[in-house]
């Protein structure tokens, strides 16, 4: 019986006034793997080999143009996934609950509400060509999962999920290699001698720790980052290919390029103003001057 | 009882050199011109630090330092907050929510008031 998986992701990048937090943006990764990777590994892990990935700003017509298609073709159910949530289903258990109910759909609810995640019969499919993506217009059975979920809203539930991945509260297993005892490291990162590297924590890959540099709970470096000279990130977690200068103290905040989010404060900053922060490869702004003289950075990373 | 006295300051625009200069020039004055004084860095009308109004800190902590005088801030919106607290300021200044707060149950004195009284 052949299974299909059309995954709506939740649209563009977090888009936010500058000063004001912003909303989760999809390819934010978790600790190497951004959620919407971790899901298609999950539906792949069931056998299903027909995945596709739409996003939810995209044409309606062409998501149900889709699954109609798979449904002519023989697809016999669909997973539907509206990517809102990390949710840690065993889907071969929903397979079975909407198989052995002989339901037509079935939607995936926890304590507070639905997932957005469907299984949908063919021949409802073709049947309700118009409404196929809109499950809640359907009639359906009701799946209640239990176990680990975390909806995918702002950013102070990004850091929660990356702190659950590291804690061992949920599934999500790092990218990296495990260095020693919940600590993560790329192989491909390299981490200055001096820098120390407190449980837990995420290096990942192509990232440059420079010296002096502390890292601390639960804090995460995703790809292509570089922490400059003596930066401190203390329940941090930095986002690919962003530069930080030296001699920082990063607590509680996520920063994505030269956008830091402050989690404790609620607030967002532009640090690219500053000269604190920016996307790797670009120039920096003067940074701020150092209150004690450093060797050049350059020298540090050479290898 | 002697009530303490405080100082208080406010930041130059971000940009504008010429009140940056005289800014630190008059804090050397000061300093030099007090007795251990305390010095409050009102920060309301700066929405965000810039790399030379942070720079203009360090010196004035500096200068601060070599005279004994205690400097803080105050008033910083949440964002210049996030850039002190980041750029390790608050290590070496003390941080008031507001110039009431940071001179509650002391003397204050208007800087340029002053300025000729420790200058004389």
């Amino acid at each position: 019986m052949e299974m299909g998986a059309l995954v709506v992701t939740a649209g563009g990048e977090a888009g936010s006034p500058a000063h004001l937090p912003s909303l989760w943006a999809p390819s934010w990764p978790v600790l190497g793997e951004t959620v919407l990777e971790r899901w298609i590994k999950r539906v792949q892990s069931l056998g299903v080999g027909l995945v596709s990935v739409v996003n939810r700003d995209s044409e309606h017509a062409n998501r149900v143009r889709t699954m109609v298609e798979w449904a002519r073709e023989g697809v016999e159910q669909i997973l539907l996934i509206v990517l809102g949530s990390y949710a840690e289903i065993d889907l071969l258990d929903l397979v079975r609950f909407h198989y052995e109910g002989q339901n037509r759909v079935t939607r995936v609810f926890d304590e507070e509400g639905p997932l957005g995640i469907s299984l949908l019969d063919r021949g409802c499919v073709l049947t309700n060509r118009e409404k196929a993506d809109q499950d809640q217009c359907l009639p359906s059975s009701r799946y209640d999962f239990l176990g680990y979920v975390f909806r995918l809203s702002s950013t102070v539930s990004y850091r929660r999920l990356v702190e659950d991945a590291l804690q061992g509260r949920c599934e999500i297993q790092p990218a990296g290699v495990q260095r020693r005892a919940n600590v993560w490291v790329d192989e491909t990162a390299r981490v200055h001698p001096s820098a120390q590297i407190e449980a837990p924590c995420y290096i990942g890959a192509g990232v440059e720790i420079g010296a002096g540099v502390v890292i601390r709970r639960s804090s995460s470096v995703e790809r292509n980052c570089r922490i400059d000279l003596g930066t401190t990130l203390d329940r941090a977690s930095i986002l690919p290919n962003t530069y930080v200068a030296p001699g920082l103290h990063v607590r509680e905040s996520v920063i994505d390029e030269s956008r830091l989010e402050d989690l404790a404060r609620g607030v967002a900053v532009d640090l690219g103003a500053a000269g604190l922060s920016t996307r790797v490869g670009t120039r920096p702004r003067r940074p701020f001057r150092q209150r004690s003289s450093s060797p050049a950075p350059a020298s540090l990373f050479g290898g | 009882m002697r009530v303490p006295m405080v100082t208080v300051k406010r930041m130059p625009e971000p940009g504008d050199r010429r009140s940056q200069r005289s800014f630190l020039r008059e804090i050397r004055e000061f300093v030099k011109g007090s007795h251990r004084p305390r010095l409050i860095i009102d920060l309301s009308r700066v929405e965000q630090l810039s790399p030379e109004s942070i720079d203009l800190l360090l010196e004035c902590v500096d200068h601060a330092e070599r005279g004994d005088c205690a400097v803080s801030v105050a008033g910083a919106s949440d964002q210049a907050a996030v850039i002190l607290e980041l750029t390790q300021m608050t290590s070496v200044l003390d941080m008031f929510p507001s110039v009431a707060e940071a001179t509650q149950g002391c003397q204050v004195h208007d800087f340029e008031s002053t300025t000729p009284l420790h200058a004389a």
